[in-house]
């Protein structure tokens, strides 16, 4: 049974290449003794790919139809999570939010990273190994701890952020107590801790650019702008593609930060913060799935949008 | 300006620069240890904040008491710890699978690899915790270890540094009788040890740090991790606990990676091909 499936999808990859030999089945028999090593290297991906990934989202899904307090019976109800879902301000408002979140993200993660990874790569700058691990540091602390640093940074009567306003002669603002404002602070927070991440991936890419490419210019006459926009940009395309695809996954599940530093109400509540809520603090698992789901929806219109323009671009 | 005077602005540019990224980098993990130095008696506000009068290690008992950090400090090295050693295994050997064999359907099983890395494991969080309790891995540290002992990024990341291995190498060992698993353990670990010291320090990063997980599976305050055990800080007791208490707090939790982070720098700086490729 499953000799056969792993023919099937050898044919399926392979084209049917194999079935013009005779005894295809003692071929392909062959050919997986002969390879059950790698399968069998890559194997342990699959299986908890497979155990704590993919079964779990079939499943999601399913549950997304039913109520579901966790323990009782299940009870399916169609659509209706996702009927009540719409007509749910709440949701919508952590839609939003977590709109805002992933496009500060992708704005200023990818521009602060790409600035401090030009920086970096400054051919004649000295002590380079001290400022790459200095500059990595806010990702070695961890959100939560930082989040609690934060909430003090930024309390309207004692902050140090707020002191400093009051010093420049302007006025203290009500960040984490203001429903406008509170979604700042996490911002800054995703945006201090997950640059570093990005900075060491274009920076290996900045690298990777041949010197030629740069002394050819400089002869040409080009300057540091031009450099930069026909040599460093193109050549980083693909890093950057990549970056902008996990940064968007990323930010698309931001969790720790709004909980650490809650504003009032639903205000600076993200999508998964709300999904976490529903599952593990009010147990309507039916409804958090769909919000899941939607989640997922929504991820993968972004996934499939870039993929389109990938090949465009391909083509092109 | 000629050209000399402007290298010399734009490397001060450069300097200055990074000078205060670096500042903006360090200063909220700084403050925080001058706050979790300070006795209550001393004022927090504004730029007070910044002295610190009388140094006092109070506040460390004082967290202590109000939330023990022992079992929280132990269950966060348990699980860091396995968590680096098998993911660091588990994606070497796929990543040396996937860059130095040959074996039907190779590329489609790693564009597989790499689509899993556009859906979040985490969407999928209530049944993952239905499946979870089914094992009997509620309340387990193992539950934060196993369903992210192969992580795609640590294989892909592993499979680009395999695949400068050069081939030769890999066949002479083939050659002079070695297994697969041996050509692993012999070969390719040695090489690769540049990427696994550094694959080692960003798991241990995102293991320490980890904090949606062990909320969720962890039920009983003997088993939470560090992160789950100061997020609770600032409430415990119904009371808010002051300041200096709960940066006292977190220094615990984040002092013991940094260290780390800082330790291993020192293996990464290893040469790539150290002695691989004789001439």
């Amino acid at each position: 049974m499953q000799a056969s499936l792993f023919y099937k999808a050898q044919v399926w990859f392979r084209g049917s290449k194999t079935e013009r030999h005779g005894n295809v089945m003692k071929n392909f028999q062959k050919g997986f003794k002969k390879h059950f090593n790698a399968y069998l290297f890559i194997s342990p991906f699959f299986i908890l790919f497979l155990v704590f990934q993919l079964f779990p989202m079939i499943w999601s899904l399913v549950l997304s139809f039913t109520e579901w307090n966790g323990l009782g019976p299940k009870e399916f109800v169609g659509v209706q999570n996702y009927v009540m879902l719409a007509k749910d301000p709440t949701f919508w408002t952590t839609v939003q939010n977590t709109f805002l979140y992933w496009l500060v993200a992708i704005v200023f993660v990818l521009f602060f990273a790409m600035m401090v990874a030009l920086l970096l790569s400054y051919k004649p700058l000295r002590a380079r190994g001290f400022f790459k691990s200095m500059t990595f540091f806010p990702y070695v602390c961890a959100t939560v701890a930082v989040g609690l640093i934060f909430n003090m940074l930024f309390d309207f009567n004692a902050g140090l952020i707020n002191e400093i306003l009051r010093m420049m002669g302007l006025e203290g603002v009500a960040w984490l107590t203001s429903t406008s404002l509170s979604k700042i602070p996490p911002m800054i927070l995703y945006v201090w801790r997950n640059t570093p991440w990005y900075t060491i991936i274009i920076m290996s890419g900045i690298l990777n650019i041949p010197a030629d490419y740069y002394e050819a210019a400089t002869v040409d006459g080009a300057n540091v702008f031009q450099k930069f926009f026909k040599i460093t940009l193109p050549c980083l395309g693909d890093i950057l593609f990549f970056c902008f695809l996990t940064l968007t996954v990323e930010s698309w599940k931001i969790f720790a930060e709004p909980y650490v530093m809650v504003g009032p109400g639903s205000s600076n509540m993200s999508m998964f913060q709300y999904m976490y809520q529903n599952s593990f603090v009010i147990f309507k698992m039916g409804y958090a799935s769909a919000i899941g789901y939607i989640l997922t929806m929504i991820l993968l219109v972004f996934s499939l949008i870039q993929f389109f323009i990938m090949r465009r671009n391909g083509e092109a | 300006m000629d050209y000399t005077s402007k290298k010399k602005l734009t490397t001060f540019f450069v300097y200055f620069c990074l000078i205060f990224i670096v500042i903006i980098s360090i200063f909220p993990v700084f403050w925080m240890i001058l706050t979790s130095i300070k006795p209550t008696s001393e004022t927090l506000s504004g730029l007070e904040s910044l002295v610190v009068h009388n140094p006092t290690l109070g506040n460390y008992s004082a967290v202590n008491k109000i939330a023990p950090m022992l079992y929280p400090t132990m269950n966060s090295i348990f699980v860091t710890f396995f968590g680096t050693v098998s993911t660091l295994f588990f994606c070497s050997l796929a990543g040396f699978a996937f860059a130095k064999f040959r074996f039907p359907g190779r590329d489609a099983l790693f564009l597989m690899v790499l689509v899993t890395l556009l859906i979040p494991q985490e969407v999928g969080i209530v049944p993952l915790f239905t499946i979870m309790r089914s094992l009997h891995l509620t309340n387990s540290l193992w539950s934060l270890i196993i369903p992210r002992a192969a992580t795609a990024l640590g294989i892909f990341y592993m499979r680009q540094y395999c695949m400068s291995v050069p081939d030769e190498i890999v066949e002479a060992a083939r050659i002079d009788g070695c297994r697969d698993f041996t050509i692993y353990t012999r070969v390719i670990l040695p090489i690769i040890k540049p990427a696994l010291a550094s694959w080692a320090s960003l798991t241990m990063i995102s293991r320490w740090n980890d904090f949606f997980w062990p909320l969720i599976f962890m039920r009983t305050p003997k088993k939470y991790t560090l992160m789950v055990t100061i997020s609770l800080l600032p409430v415990s007791d119904g009371l808010s606990t002051p300041w200096p208490v709960i940066m006292a707090g977190t220094s615990i939790a984040v002092l013991p990676i940094i260290i780390l982070y800082f330790l291993f720098q020192k293996f990464q700086k290893a040469d790539l091909m150290a002695g691989a490729v004789k001439g």
